[in-house]
Parts: C-alpha cells; structure tokens; sequence
C-alpha cells in the first residue's frame, strides 16, 4: 500500500513541478512582481509629459508672489516630492535634495505672472486665450485678500480660488495646491514675525529605528519583525492555496481524461487520494521553502537573519501540514465530485472561504497577538493556524502548551475532513454528470 | 483451487435505482466469461464491483481467493469501459507507471511494453506522448496497460470498441494468448459475435439482474423450433413456394437456400414433413440458437412472442439447473 502511495505521489509530484505553468507561478510571477514592484514608481512617472506654462496670479495681499515663486521652483518641487514619497526613519526630515534619478516624476515648468487687473472676468479671458499662444496660460490663482493676515475679529483666515485650464493634469493641480499651500503658510508666518524656516526645523523630528531589549539581547529592526506574523500568514495562505488548487485541477483532470478508472484499476481510492493529498503537500512545501529561502536570502544580505528563529519555521510548517490536509481534502472532494473545472465555482465558495477569512484577519492578529480576539481564534480551526502563527512570530510569543493545543485542534479538525474527503473521494471519482449538492456529498459520505 | 471470482447475492442500489439484484456468479480459473447484456443492465456496476472500485449494499465477493480485490490488484488487469491516459505522458512511462502501480518492476513493465507495442502494431511509440497517438493508437496502449502485469484475472469492458478490424484481430491473438497462459477472463460487450468467438461461458445481465448462465456450448446445442433452414437438392426448386405453404409466416431466402419462420401455433414437425414435401432438401434443419437470438429474445421488449418465451424458459431452466462447466 505504502508503495503504492508512494509510486503515485511521486508521479504527481514530478507532474506538477515539472510543468512550465509551476514555474512561472511560483518562481517567474514572483521574481517579476518583485522587479515591477520596485521599479513601477519610476517606470509610471519618468515617461510622463512634462507641463510647461504660466500660472497668473491675482495677489491682493501682495505678499504671496515670491512665496509662489520659490513653492514652484522645479528643485523645490522635487525636494517636496521626494519627502512625501520617503517612508522610514527620518522621513519627517527637512528635505534634502533628491538623489540622481530619483523617481519624483516629471517636475511642471510653472511661471509666475503677477496680473495687476484684478477682474476675475479678464483673468478667465486670459485663461481662455491659451490654446494658441506660447508660453501656454495653465492657472490662474486669487488670493483672498485675507488669506495672509485675519480680517480682525474672525477665527480662520481667508484661502484662495484656482481657475485652470483642461491642458493641466491632476498632477500638475496637486503641486499648484502644495505650492500655494507652502506659500500661504510662509506668508502667514512671515507677517507675523516668525521665520519659515526656523518652524521646518523645529518641526522636524528623524524618527529612530526601534532597538528591542531582551532578556537574550538587544536587536534592532523591529519594522521586519512586525512583518512576520502577515510574512507567515502570507506564505500557509500561498503554500495551502497552491497545493489545493492543484489538487483541484488535477482531480477534475483525471476524471475527465477517464484514466481515473484505469488507476483505480492498480489502486484503491484512498491509495490514490493520499498519493495525491501527500503530492501537492510536497509542492506546497517546495514553494514555500523557495519563498522561505529567497526571504531568509534576502535577510542575510542584510545582516538580519537573526530575526527569524528556527523553531518559528518548524512551527509554520506544523500549522501550513494541519491546515493544507483540511483544504487539500475538501479541494481533492470538490475534484472528485465533479464533471469539469466550472462546476467547481458554487462548491468552492464555502471552502475558500475558510482559507480567506482567517487570512484577511491575519493583520489584525499580527498588530494585536495578545487580544483575546487572536488568543481565541488561535485555538479554533480554521481560524487557528493563522493566528496561532501570528503570536508565535510576535515579540510575545506564547507558551509552548498553547501552540501544541492550537495544533491539536487542527490534527483534529484534520482528521475529520480527511475522513469526509475520503468518502466522497471514492464515492464521486466515477460519478458524472450535473454536479452535486452540499446535502448530496454528505450523502455519499455516508453511503461510502 | 477456489475459483478466480465467488459471488453470493450481490446487491448494488443507486438511490432508488436496482444496479445490481441478487447477483451468484462462479466463474473457475482459467476460464473465459462473457458479460453480455444491454446498456445500462448492470454489467459495469458488477464489473466494477469485482475491481472493488464500487462496493456492493450486500452479498459475498471473493475474487483470486481474496475477501477482495484491493487484495489482489497486483495480479488482475482491468481495461475498464471508460478509459483514458495521461495525456502528456510518454508512452512507455506511462505504461511504466502502471505496471509498477500493479507491482511489476519498471524494467520488467518497460521490456514488456516494448514487446506488446510491437506485437500490437505500435513499435516506435514509446518515445511518443500519449497526447500524439490517434483513438486507436490509444486503445491498444491501454489494452496493453491491462496486460501489462501477466494478470490471472483479465477483465476487459468493450475492448474493441471504435477499433478497426485489424486492431481487433491483433487484440483478439493476445488474448487468446492470454487464455492460453491460463488467465481467467472476463470479456463485457454489446457485440455478440465476439463473445461468441471467444467466450467459453455467457452470463447474461438485464436490469440488473443474471438471466442466463450458460456454456457457450450448451447454448450452441440449442435449436430454434420456429426457425428451419433449408438447402434443396435442385438449386432451381422453387422455394418461393414454401413460403405460401399454411403455417408458415416468413421465408427468407439465403446464399444456400431458405431460411422459413413457422407461424405460432403451426407444428414444428408437421411443418417439416410440409416442406419436404413441397422441396426435396439437399439438408434441412432447426436454426442453431446464435447468441443475438438468445440476447434478443431475453432481454427484448416485453411483446415476447409464445415461441420466444418458450425459448426464454428453456434457457432460463437451463441455467437454474446449474448447467456449469
């Protein structure tokens, strides 16, 4: 018997890895969406139209035009942009200038034009003129004439109107809106005496990377451990779905190719659905250890393998057994049950959501390991493997007896499902025809 | 030695519906079984029961000596109705595969494969994907995947089904190869003829259940009294004639003569004695009872004629009085 499972799991498994469709799956598709995901910001902004024109300015306070002036220099704009974009550490800084090549896009060429006229009607005229003439007319800007000093007696100060024309693009308007916001605030603070600049500096605070003190030791770089428990959700949910989908597949595959029969010919079903669960359990295993592997690559070359301990792999791969036998079975069920791939929908909904709902909860249990939301769930499949893992990679890992229980619930759960899935695996392999009912598979599970 | 398959009142329900219905069956070593019956009689469900893919609701099933097959795969090959392949498989891996999967070493499976591919007119296909081979291409690897581990127990559902007359004959050596081995097999189909020609006992299975049970040639000895076959002795006779003689209902005329079917109620030797009368044979006989008759006339429509049901009931008697070989 043994043998036997063992000829059809390896068969499975050489099938499965072997096919172009794994590897681009699990290696291509994630190197490339690495590779678009560091590059699409500079791939996005650095082949975009550059905006060039001129920006009138009706200035009643008289104040806000230099302001302007310096908010729109393109260094300025490209300093501006490149703060916002910085994450991390120090990204309150003062901004500096932009490194060579840094992806803040195209900067707008926007000239300031003082327009002594202060008809709102010519300045729309104006606006309106700039189809043909060159420098083109993009903006015209009115300041409220209150808007750098209070009228006295009121609370807020006055803003400013914004006419522009369909040349300018959102991108254009935002760093229009931040310059005069820039300008405006410059101007409030110089009419009252105070220096811009001072008030930058002072309100700018680098933020320190966090150094968390043990009983073992100091380590820094707290912001990847904080990433672990949803780095662990992420691969059980990746290393599950990959498995069980394939199992789905294939099932649905054989049974329509009719060689179902001719295997069951050499073995017996629960021969053939262990081979098979035991296949893609190694598939979902050997892209889990390709992801766990290219991470813990990733870390040593910054010198931060030690955040990930050894026993939490050994935990991941306790839970990602318990939880793939659960999906794996159903999926396996579900293939057996039916005719073709697209009577799988309606009977998958349910199951995927039993991988989907504990998985979109896995942030809250990593930003909350210790609430007793998490510590319940921890304990109750399906939710259980996915919380339980949170904690485990937390900084408060819990005690050991909580995660042995935590996994018996799931060895439970387990043996449960496989039990059922066997069942209806056997029952369904030769079935055809229209797909069956919830309240059919129990049936069958019974009559097996 | 037990027999190859022992089953005592088997039964199969699929929800309201009686796959299978009291179904005993000995079939001893050695021999080879025809499952006939029309579609949807049964014969895969017991089939398929044997290969304990199914499970039956009751009844006892021992096959190669064992309580069931799951015990014995390894030494029965099964080719079953609906069959397939992987497709993106190579040929002799998946034949390979197959053998291993009924214990057969990989060596052992591969130089058989190599054999049988070019004894079934498929040399140089091993290489190929099965993806590549034609339907009939197809059919003679997985007949190949049946045989693959020199079962004791050969069962073969439809094996000739969509093949060409050449495949068929082809097949048809190596399963009397097989026979000559000393494998039991089992041989399912809808076509007569071939269960004539290489069965050695019919079971017949209509609506789930056995309806006849007989030696192939037990069943060869059986005559059909409504149907009389006649060769005159001057081939320019008028045989037209016999057919307006009372008590006859139909003449047919054949390469020989004529083939006359009596009217219900006329006389078989009455008849006889009328139509020597009217031609002088050469020969003259009862028909031979061919298994279409006899398939027909079990399981046709329920307007069986008095003849017919006569007939019936002389099969049938046959069969409950353990007419076994």
């Amino acid at each position: 018997m043994i043998e036997r499972i063992f000829l059809v799991m390896t068969r499975e498994f050489v099938a499965t890895v072997g096919r172009r469709a794994f590897l681009i799956g699990v290696v291509v598709m994630p190197a490339l969406g690495l590779v678009l995901l560091s590059q699409l910001p500079r791939l996005l902004t650095s082949h975009g139209p550059q905006v060039s024109g001129e920006v009138a300015l009706i200035d009643p306070t008289g104040r806000i035009g230099p302001q302007l002036r310096h908010a729109l220099d393109p260094v300025v704009i490209a300093q501006r942009r490149a703060t916002a974009r910085r994450t991390g550490p120090g990204a309150a800084g003062a901004p500096a200038a932009p490194a060579p090549g840094a992806a803040v896009g195209p900067i707008p060429l926007l000239s300031v034009v003082p327009r002594q006229d202060p008809g709102l009607d010519a300045g729309k005229d104006w606006l309106r003129a700039s189809a043909d003439v060159l420098p083109r007319h993009l903006a015209l800007v009115v300041v409220h004439p209150d808007a750098v000093v209070r009228r006295s007696g009121q609370a807020d100060y006055g803003s400013y109107d914004l006419y522009v024309t369909p040349r300018v693009d959102q991108d254009t308007e935002s760093t229009l809106r931040e310059a005069m916001r820039e300008a405006l605030v410059a101007g409030r603070l110089a009419s009252g005496g105070i220096d811009p600049a001072a008030v930058e500096t002072m309100l700018s605070v680098a933020s320190p990377d966090t150094i968390t003190v043990a009983a073992e030791g100091e380590r820094s770089g707290q912001n990847l451990a904080r990433a672990l428990p949803f780095i662990c959700g992420l691969l059980l949910f990746i290393g599950v779905f990959v498995g069980g989908q394939t199992l789905l597949a294939i099932t649905v595959e054989e049974k329509s190719s009719r060689v179902m029969e001719v295997l069951l010919a050499a073995v017996s079903p629960l021969e053939l659905m262990w081979g098979k669960l035991l296949a893609q359990l190694g598939v979902g295993l050997l892209t889990m250890a390709i992801y766990v592997g290219m991470g813990l690559f990733a870390l040593l070359q910054l010198s931060m393998a030690g955040l990930v301990q050894p026993g939490l792999i050994l935990q991941l791969l306790a839970f990602y057994l318990v939880t793939y036998l659960v999906f794996g079975a159903l999926m396996l069920a579900i293939g057996a049950a039916i005719s073709n791939i697209s009577d799988a929908q309606s009977m998958m909904g349910p199951v995927m959501m039993l991988m989907l709902i504990p998985y979109v909860l896995t942030p809250v249990f990593g930003r909350q390991p210790n609430a007793p939301l998490t510590v319940t769930l921890s304990f109750i499949p399906p939710f259980n493997s996915f919380a339980m893992l949170a904690r485990l990679a937390s900084g408060t890992p819990p005690p050991l007896w909580q995660a042995t229980l935590s996994l018996a619930a799931g060895v439970v759960v387990a043996a449960a499902t496989v039990w059922f899935a066997a069942k209806v695996f056997r029952v369904g392999l030769l079935m055809h025809g229209k797909p069956p009912s919830f309240a059919t598979l129990i049936k069958w599970a019974r009559m097996a | 030695m037990t027999a190859a398959i022992e089953i005592q009142g088997l039964n199969k329900s699929f929800g309201a519906t009686r796959a299978i219905a009291d179904l005993d069956l000995a079939i001893p070593r050695g021999a080879t079984y025809g499952f006939i019956g029309p579609s949807g009689a049964g014969k895969t469900t017991a089939i398929r029961m044997i290969m304990a893919i199914l499970f039956p609701d009751s009844g006892r099933l021992s096959v190669l000596g064992r309580a069931s097959a799951l015990e014995a795969k390894p030494r029965i090959g099964y080719l079953p109705e609906e069959r397939g392949v992987y497709r993106r498989m190579r040929v002799s891996e998946f034949l390979a595969y197959v053998g291993q999967l009924k214990g057969t070493t990989r060596a052992q499976a591969l130089a058989r494969a190599d054999i049988f591919l070019t004894r079934l007119g498929l040399p140089d296909t091993g290489a190929k994907k099965c993806e590549d081979l034609s339907k009939g291409m197809l059919q003679r690897v997985q007949f190949i995947a049946a045989i693959i581990n020199q079962p004791e127990l050969l069962i073969l559902d439809e094996p000739f089904g969509g093949l060409d007359p050449v495949s068929v004959r082809l097949l048809k050596d190596v399963i009397a190869d097989e026979q000559r081995r000393g494998a039991t097999i089992i041989f399912s189909t809808h076509v007569m003829a071939h269960a004539e020609e290489l069965c050695q006992h019919i079971v017949m299975i209509n609506k789930g259940r056995k309806v006849l049970d007989e030696p192939m040639a037990s069943l060869a000895r059986q005559y059909d009294r409504r149907t009389i076959r006649l060769v005159p002795l001057d081939p320019a006779a008028d045989l037209m004639a016999l057919g307006r003689l009372p008590g006859v209902e139909r003449m047919r005329l054949t390469d020989e003569g004529c083939e006359i079917t009596l009217a219900e109620a006329a006389d078989p030797w009455e008849q006889m004695r009328a139509l020597t009368g009217a031609v002088a044979p050469a020969r003259i006989e009862f028909a031979r009872v061919r298994l279409e008759d006899v398939f027909i006339r079990l399981v046709g429509s329920g307007a069986a004629s008095p003849a017919d049901q006569a007939l019936r009931e002389h099969l049938q008697g046959l069969s409950a009085q353990g007419a076994l070989t």
